[in-house]
């Protein structure tokens, strides 16, 4: 396949070029409640080819080998077109020339189980919520390979294998006419045993889902909240970390100013890293799809801004060094700016003492999609405790959360000494990254927006 | 190498279908009056359904070079033994739809993104403050064929344009979408929209929360849509998890609202004659003055359910040939009401208008529960927008919200999920920060 690659470069006219080549296995098993719905493996694959020519850049994606002249000579044609039309020629920063395979160490090789063994371990899990006659599921086995191959006229030649693979959905609940769910998600990026004897995880989610229905709805306010590491997860990477993305600032120039290198942003006691380059977590990778190697790159440090996740073409217009956060989600885009592993930093407090310093408030927990419009976001969380001089007491529903970010960066006032990061993702930003991967410690935070229903 | 594949097909199947996919599309992006981003994209795709001794089977292949492995990868499938409980459907005389505006062609990346350049420096001129703004372009084909007869295709064209003038230090915004099978100007009317409502919310407002009149613009309208379009999904009528089971026939909303799908109406892009599963498609009333008219099913849900295809199974995601069929409304609408929009907000004793949602993906959608983050709220009071709010969420219940109806706008947009005027609601519960 290189040489193929190596051909379309050696086509192409241009300052840079680099072109990815991915074929894309993936297994997929669904069952609705105790039906099966899906089942079944497939491949796909295509090219994206990515051509900057006097200061303008363009891409392509396309899927047949017949297309790679048609594709070039659009490519060439848009990156003139920029570069006529822009007010800001694209440069790159340089980077090592890398010539390099990384195929990642599975325990337990997902390709190597059959399918059937696949589909049984699904129905064992889905069996345990299903002994409730009042809940039905929605649960999916997913496996994706992607088989990377990256070429770029520098010269760097990388192939690298990214397997991810899990067990995830809801149990839905319902009684009368009220309908509850909660989520439920495991597995990885190392191997399908992070999927075996996870018994546990269902038997807990059913009983949370069953006591929702008996769960009243939370009465909007103002009030101080824990976050539990699936909160405080979304919250890093919806409410700070996509603004920690070069690419979402750039062209933001009040964003920008918000976010400038040096600001006090947080709470003092605050670190924010994401790190791609963690070997057991999901987010992992060695490369991104610009062929850069994945950098641990500090965000906040001590509550002050520090660093921000780079393309090549941002890190140039910062000033900025590359960090490895170019990724796309398979061979149909070209990479844009992704976070791989996002974290608060633990700190030093157990649970016990930050329900004691919570005194009275709420416990919230696991997010249920959040979205951020720059300074403000919204998170839902599927369930919730009420606490009462520190006491976790009665399970609460309903929940919605809304803050500013600068100033809820300021309220975390106390940080845990745990540390849980997901086991599936998704992230979407156009397109999706399922190994988008977050989490951190429990954080206490003060005066949080919860709109009731 | 689609030949051989019907061959295949017919020698290990009962019965089967075969959907073929293609398209181009070319995008621009400007973000603050700066050209960010030309994308393009070529892409081709395939997928099988056989059905064998009653049992459902499928497979995709972005790329058919080996129609063999392609089929053994559908027969692999069949293990699972999913049962269809459905025929494919046989052919129709369907009705010409013209979907396909051949001025498409005509539109280089250089127009879009000359329009794209006029829009941003006109909104920046009246706003002075950033425009975002995309524009593109693209032609969809589609083949279906089956072993019934069946052999459809069609070709559609579309053109997009949104720009949105954003609130320094976010990205809340007011936005405007216009789409179309052929180019069209960014009008006059579209740039007046964003800047008055833009600029008449310039300061930021901090009134108290409470219940208030809700005005919901058409690009958030998808905000309670999409709860009833979950609701009256076969799929969860089957598995039992909608709340509407059992209540066709019963006043759900205000008699003023009637909602419903319309396939056949080529006036927007993307028209059908058919669905993704080759069933022929038709108008379907699902709520008529207040009133719960129908759910909607694909093959799959409504043999299980004893009854017939409404003409609404497509491919979900957003590549179709990678997933199944599924009941999906594709063309969605709110009928419009007499009033005229600027009407309306003079109508508004004390209110909220929501350009922009947060958050409408979480919350029990099943439930009809919705808590949305306003991005931002533009605060009306007296009849005129006074200022936008940063810190505040409107939440509620569709069933109940969607029963006080105080208003409809008289022209409708396409929107995300669907094509929806504005609508008023009253008594809205909205949190707002002190």
């Amino acid at each position: 396949m290189f040489d193929v690659l190596k051909d379309i470069i050696s086509r192409v006219s241009a300052d840079y070029a680099d072109v990815r080549y991915e074929v894309m296995r993936e297994t997929k098993i669904v069952m609705n409640g105790k039906e099966l719905y899906q089942i079944g493996s497939n491949i796909g694959d295509g090219f994206v080819l990515r051509v900057l020519k006097n200061g303008g850049f363009a891409s392509i994606a396309f899927t047949k080998k017949e297309d790679i002249d048609r594709a070039i000579n659009i490519a060439l044609e848009n990156a003139n077109l920029m570069s006529k039309h822009t007010k800001k020629p694209v440069r790159f920063t340089e980077v090592e020339v890398v010539k390099d395979t990384f195929i990642p160490t599975l325990k337990e090789d997902p390709r190597e189980i059959s399918i059937d063994e696949k589909l049984e371990l699904l129905k064992h899990y889905n069996s345990i919520p299903l002994r409730f006659e009042n809940i039905t599921t929605d649960i999916y086995y997913f496996e994706v390979i992607r088989e990377k191959y990256f070429v770029s006229s520098e010269g760097t030649e990388i192939r690298e294998d990214l397997v991810t693979n899990g067990i995830r959905g809801s149990l839905i609940s319902f009684e009368g006419g009220i309908v509850q769910n909660v989520r439920v998600g495991i597995g990885g990026s190392t191997g399908f045993y992070k999927l075996m004897d996870r018994e546990d995880v269902f038997e807990d989610k059913t009983k949370i889902v069953l006591d929702l229905l008996k769960a009243e709805p939370i009465k909007g306010g103002v009030y101080n909240v824990i976050l539990n590491p699936d909160m405080a997860g979304v919250f890093t990477h919806e409410a700070f970390g996509h603004f920690s993305e070069a690419d979402l600032i750039e062209d933001n120039p009040s964003m920008r100013e918000k976010m400038r290198i040096g600001a006090e942003l947080g709470n003092g006691i605050l670190n924010i890293i994401d790190d791609p380059t963690m070997p057991d977590q999901l987010g992992h990778y060695k490369y991104d799809d610009e062929g850069v190697r994945a950098k641990r790159t500090y965000l906040l440090k001590d509550g002050v801004l520090v660093g921000r996740l780079h393309s090549r073409r941002t890190a140039a217009e910062f000033g900025e060094d590359v960090t490895g956060h170019c990724i796309a989600e398979d061979y149909r885009y070209a990479p844009i700016v992704r976070m791989g592993n996002i974290f608060i930093d633990p700190g030093k407090s157990t649970f016990e003492e930050l329900l004691e310093r919570l005194g009275d408030g709420f416990y919230i927990l696991d997010a249920k999609g959040g979205q951020t419009s720059g300074e403000n976001f919204t998170f839902g969380a599927q369930y919730g405790y009420e606490v009462k001089n520190g006491k976790v007491g009665r399970i609460v529903r309903d929940i919605n959360i809304t803050g500013n970010l600068y100033q809820t960066l300021k309220d975390i006032v106390d940080i845990g000494n745990d540390f849980e990061l997901g086991e599936v993702g998704g992230c979407g930003k156009g397109q999706l990254n399922i190994r988008s991967c977050h989490g951190g410690p429990h954080i206490l935070v003060k005066n949080v927006v919860i709109g009731g229903v | 190498m689609l030949n051989k594949l019907i061959s295949l097909a017919e020698k290990y199947f009962d019965e089967y279908e075969i959907y073929e996919m293609n398209y181009s599309v070319d995008g621009v992006s400007f973000e603050n009056r700066v050209l960010k981003e030309i994308e393009s994209k070529i892409q081709t795709g395939i997928s099988i359904r056989g059905i064998k001794d009653g049992k459902l089977a499928f497979a995709y292949t972005k790329n058919l070079l080996d129609p063999e492995e392609f089929i053994d990868n559908a027969l692999a499938s069949l293990k699972g033994e999913i049962e269809a409980g459905f025929s494919f459907p046989k052919k129709y005389d369907l009705p010409t739809l013209n979907t396909y505006d051949p001025n498409i062609e005509d539109i280089t990346n250089t127009k879009l993104v000359e329009e794209s350049k006029r829009v941003s420096e006109i909104l920046y001129e009246k706003t002075n403050t950033q425009i975002n703004l995309g524009a593109g372009k693209g032609v969809v084909s589609v083949h279906i064929l089956n072993s019934n007869g069946v052999d459809y295709q069609t070709k559609s064209s579309f053109y997009n344009i949104y720009a949105a003038a954003m609130y320094p230090g976010s990205y809340a915004s007011v936005d405007r979408l216009i789409a179309d099978k052929k180019f069209k100007e960014f009008s006059k009317e579209d740039i007046d929209y964003i800047t008055l409502l833009f600029n008449n919310s310039k300061r930021e407002v901090k009134p108290k929360g409470g219940r208030m009149k809700v005005l919901f613009l058409p690009d958030t309208m998808y905000v309670l849509i999409w709860r009833l379009v979950s609701a009256t999904c076969g799929r969860n009528i089957y598995e039992k998890t909608s709340p509407l089971i059992n209540r066709l026939g019963e006043k759900i909303f205000d008699s003023s609202l009637t909602i419903y799908d319309d396939p056949l109406n080529d006036d927007f892009p993307d028209a059908r004659s058919f669905d993704d599963e080759g069933v022929a498609c038709r108008f379907l009333p699902i709520v008529e003055d207040g009133v719960l008219k129908n759910f909607y099913y694909d093959l799959y849900y409504a043999a299980k359910l004893n009854t017939e295809s409404t003409g609404h199974g497509y491919r979900e995601g957003d590549e179709s040939i990678r997933e199944r069929p599924s009941p999906s409304l594709h063309h969605l609408f709110v009928k419009p009401g007499k009033s005229n929009f600027y009407d309306m907000i003079k109508s508004m004793d004390k209110g909220v208008i929501v350009p922009s949602a947060l958050g409408a993906h979480s919350g029990n959608i099943l439930n009809g529960d919705f808590s949305i983050g306003l991005a931002p709220g533009l605060y009306v009071e007296n009849g005129e927008i006074v200022g936008h709010i940063k810190d505040s969420m409107a939440a509620g219940n569709i069933y109940e919200v969607m029963k006080n109806v105080v208003d409809i706008e008289n022209r409708v947009y396409l929107s995300n999920m669907g094509i929806f005027p504005s609508v008023i609601f009253e008594n809205v519960s909205v949190a707002i920060k002190e």
